[in-house]
């Protein structure tokens, strides 16, 4: 081996978190390659008659591999790049919204992921989890959509406005948690998963009540938000891809929390808290203040994550508006974990699974594979990236210089 | 939680906390009083029923209706909870208030129902069916108990089992498809065993071999099941519907007990499960308290290195209790699929966390959660039901109060309870 290969290798053997991380994805496709295997039964059939004839098991593993290579074909295909059809844009120079569709999505998916994911990020970085991102994002959409519809502005006032009112909804949820904690010691963790509930319910009665819902509908569906309130589209309408301007709020949102977590005063008191709470106690951080700012402003990127949404792609909301496998609450930990709770970390792992949804989608519509195959693998990567040691033992690589992601947290109780 | 919130409970005198709480039962008692029973109107009368809608085998004695004038039925249950937050008020009880709020609860819903089934009123159905409603709850009550007692088992050794929602949905998910395939409740809850007990292994291996956050990884492992749930439902249920045709369990009457009236249909006309999770209940109790065993048990989730000092292995005791535990989950989801029939994604509807915040407000014993999961799975079966009696609520509202009451629960605790010290605390010998 040449010196320069060689010392990749090494890179590889110390098992830098960048390593564990992409070890963890390659896991995860393994996981979900196993549960494509063990559930389609186009491959079961085959492997049901393969030991009774010569040439048997080599026509099932070929089946096996035919289907899993399909399945995860087409998640790269969807969302990423289809490189035939790319080809002939760049040969032609036409048909450039269907090749760029597939990033367009990914982005868009990823755009409420990073602002969300973010909002956990900060929870977690002060040791504190807000489960209840699903919820606060609710109320976000709720509220954007209300004061889109609701009142009448020039687009100037009108769009930030939406927005505020989206962080402000998202502060709501984010308060209830973050004050029933510091002042009655509530955990939070009950709290923000029974809040989803609460807040979905919410929604449902918003959506079914006069002034929110579409005039003469008996459905659960808002009215549409006016043209100025909404996150327009990147390259235009015309373009035909979705992308929308909501690529420049969740950067804003990272640079945000760039400098809140690494430069300004609250952030250090966060992670002072998170790292050692008796410290920061003992050095004098109001721990009450600090938990409730967190979950202020974690609830209110939250809400920023939900009506970032709305006002980015959908423009109006219903029932199934981020309930079951659209809800972003639970996706929005797994990424914040994969990112190791920090913004950049996480800007690359919303990309990363808002990539695995959008192929996911995909892979439903060429193969009939579920798509919450996407969530399964997603998990995965996560339960790998949580427990960095397995993966070297998996992969036996040698130190192990990654950190395991730290979240100060212990039981219940007062 | 960390020793911050902790100090910070200690500092606050506890008496300011049991006046509020004591405050606030008589603000709902007077809201009963003054809000709902005085001026309800042209005399109106309330009726009680005693008969069970189904019985599976001969009806209990027959009860007669009970009738009842509705203004002063309110405004007596409006006053005996004025007593119960008079009684923490003067006597500054600490210990026996959060008793007192869920005697409270009780009450008062027994006086929305007395309120909702007013005749002459808007309500449809004229009278409350007292049986009926037990019954129901009785149902959702033995759910949450499977639950609790799972989170007891793991929380007593010290790991802190938030993936109990996971375990229903698998429990419910194989139970059902067994149960479809093979019209064999008894097999089905041995698939609910394996799978229930295959998800604590997995949440006992990383947390225990390899020390992840316990939250972390059960919040992991149930959206990891709920992606998988989704999965299956669309890829196998759906082509093959036979696997998730909702046959519910029959019930298995005692004969005899199953005659006495309202007691009867509640506790002696049930599935298999609900006397399952009876037998379940005084074996915890009694493992966890009075053997050997339980005595270890608990000393490895107080003070894992003391018990290791002595001799036990705190890793191997708490792979066997997370092991139980969650095959205790999964027997719950499988008790869930013999009673709600057809499995849909996301069916188990939060049921596995409030069954957490039960076995919390039970303070980890297998009585006290009894006691919380009655008090939730009543709730949560009226609030699915009120809707009947045309209260002027909307249906979502009412939706929300299981988890609202969740919440306040969990908020009233403070300072109350005191988990077991090494809970979700990861154990490593050096």
């Amino acid at each position: 081996m040449t010196p320069s290969l060689r010392r990749l290798w090494d890179r590889y053997r110390s098992a830098s978190p960048v390593t564990i991380s992409l070890l963890a994805l390659v896991l995860g496709l393994v996981v979900g390659a196993v549960i494509i295997f063990a559930t389609t039964p186009a491959i079961l059939d085959a492997w049901r008659g393969a030991f009774h004839s010569w040439g048997g098991p080599g026509h099932a593993l070929k089946v096996t591999f035919d289907n899993v290579g399909a399945a995860y074909r087409s998640i790269f295909t969807g969302s990423i790049v289809d490189p035939p059809q790319f080809w002939h844009s760049v040969t032609t120079g036409r048909d450039w919204t269907a090749s760029l569709t597939p990033l367009s999505e990914t982005f868009t998916y990823a755009i409420p992921l990073v602002i969300a994911s973010i909002a956990v990020g900060i929870t977690f970085q002060t040791g504190l989890f807000n489960i209840g991102a699903n919820g606060q994002a609710i109320l976000g959409g709720v509220a954007g959509v209300a004061v889109a519809t609701l009142v009448h502005l020039p687009m100037v006032l009108h769009l930030p406005l939406t927005l505020l009112a989206g962080i402000a909804g998202g502060v709501v949820g984010g308060a209830i948690p973050g004050l029933l904690k510091a002042y009655t010691g509530a955990h939070e963790v009950i709290v923000t998963l029974m809040f989803n509930y609460v807040a979905s319910y919410f929604m449902l009665f918003c959506l079914l009540s006069t002034p929110l819902q579409l005039p003469n509908q008996t459905n659960a569906i808002s009215r549409t938000m006016p043209g100025g309130t909404q996150l327009a589209p990147l390259f235009g309408t015309a373009s035909g891809l979705r992308v929308n301007y909501g690529v420049v709020v969740a950067l804003a949102v990272t640079v945000f929390a760039l400098w809140l977590l690494n430069r300004s005063s609250i952030g250090f008191e966060f992670r002072i808290t998170g790292a050692n709470p008796h410290a920061a106690r003992a050095s004098g951080i109001n721990a009450r203040r600090t938990l409730v700012t967190s979950f202020l402003i974690s609830g209110g990127l939250a809400g920023l994550a939900g009506v970032a949404w709305v006002a980015g792609t959908t423009h109006y909301i219903d029932q199934n508006f981020l309930q079951g496998s659209a809800g972003i609450g639970f996706t929005a930990i797994t990424v914040s974990l994969l990112g190791r709770n920090r913004p950049i970390g996480i800007v690359w792992g919303s990309l990363l699974f808002a990539a695995l949804e959008v192929g996911g989608s995909n892979m439903q519509a060429n193969t009939g594979i579920p798509y919450d195959l996407a969530t399964v693998i997603q998990s995965a990567i996560v339960i790998f990236v949580a427990t960095p040691v397995l993966v070297k033992e998996i992969f036996r690589l040698r130190a192990l210089r990654a950190e395991s992601v730290k979240v100060a947290t212990a039981g219940w109780g007062s | 939680m960390t020793a911050v919130t902790a100090d910070a409970a200690t500092v606050r005198p506890p008496l300011g906390r049991t006046q509020a709480i004591g405050w606030f039962v008589v603000v709902v008692g007077l809201f009963t009083v003054f809000g709902m029973g005085v001026g309800t109107g042209s005399a109106p009368h309330s009726t009680l029923t005693f008969t069970p809608i189904d019985v599976s085998q001969g009806a209990p004695w027959h009860l007669g209706n009970l009738t009842l004038p509705t203004e002063w039925t309110l405004v007596l249950l409006g006053a005996l909870i004025v007593a119960l937050g008079a009684e923490v008020l003067v006597r500054r009880l600490v210990k026996g208030a959060m008793v007192r709020v869920g005697l409270m609860a009780i009450v008062f819903l027994v006086a929305v129902l007395v309120w909702a089934s007013r005749q002459p009123g808007p309500s449809q159905v004229p009278f409350i069916n007292v049986t009926a409603i037990l019954v129901g709850s009785a149902a959702i009550t033995m759910i949450l108990i499977y639950g609790s007692l799972s989170g007891i088992l793991c929380e007593r050794a010290g790991v802190v089992n938030i993936a109990i929602e996971g375990q229903f949905l698998g429990g419910y998910l194989v139970g059902e498809m067994i149960d479809s395939a093979t019209n064999n409740w008894l097999l089905a809850t041995v698939g609910g065993v394996v799978i229930g007990g295959l998800m604590g292994w997995l949440l006992a291996f990383l947390a225990i071999r390899y020390l992840s956050d316990q939250i972390i990884v059960g919040v992991v492992i149930v959206t990891m099941f709920t992606g998988l749930a989704s999965y299956f439902n669309s890829w196998v249920l759906t082509p093959y519907p036979n696997l998730n045709n909702g046959n519910i369990a029959t019930n298995l009457a005692i004969p005899g007990l199953m005659k006495i009236p309202i007691i009867g249909p509640t506790f002696f006309d049930e599935t298999g499960y609900f006397y399952l999770m009876m037998i379940l209940v005084g074996l915890v109790s009694f493992a966890l308290f009075k053997t050997r065993w339980g005595l270890r048990v608990r000393a490895v989730g107080e003070h894992p290195q003391a018990a290791a000092s002595v001799g036990i292995s705190v890793e191997r005791t708490r792979y066997v209790n997370v092991i139980l535990g969650g095959a205790v989950a999964g027997v719950g989801g499988v008790a869930f699929a013999a009673i709600q029939g057809q499995f849909t994604p996301s069916i188990t509807s939060g049921f596995g966390y409030i069954a957490l915040a039960a076995m919390i407000f039970g303070r980890w014993r297998p009585s006290g959660a009894v006691a919380a999961c009655t008090l939730f799975g009543v709730s949560a079966y009226l609030a699915y039901n009120l809707q009947s009696y045309q209260v002027p609520i909307s249906t979502e509202i009412l939706l929300m109060f299981p988890y609202l009451i969740t919440i306040a629960v969990s908020a009233g605790l403070v300072g109350r309870v005191r988990p077991p010290a090494a809970d979700g605390i990861p154990y490593s010998r050096e």
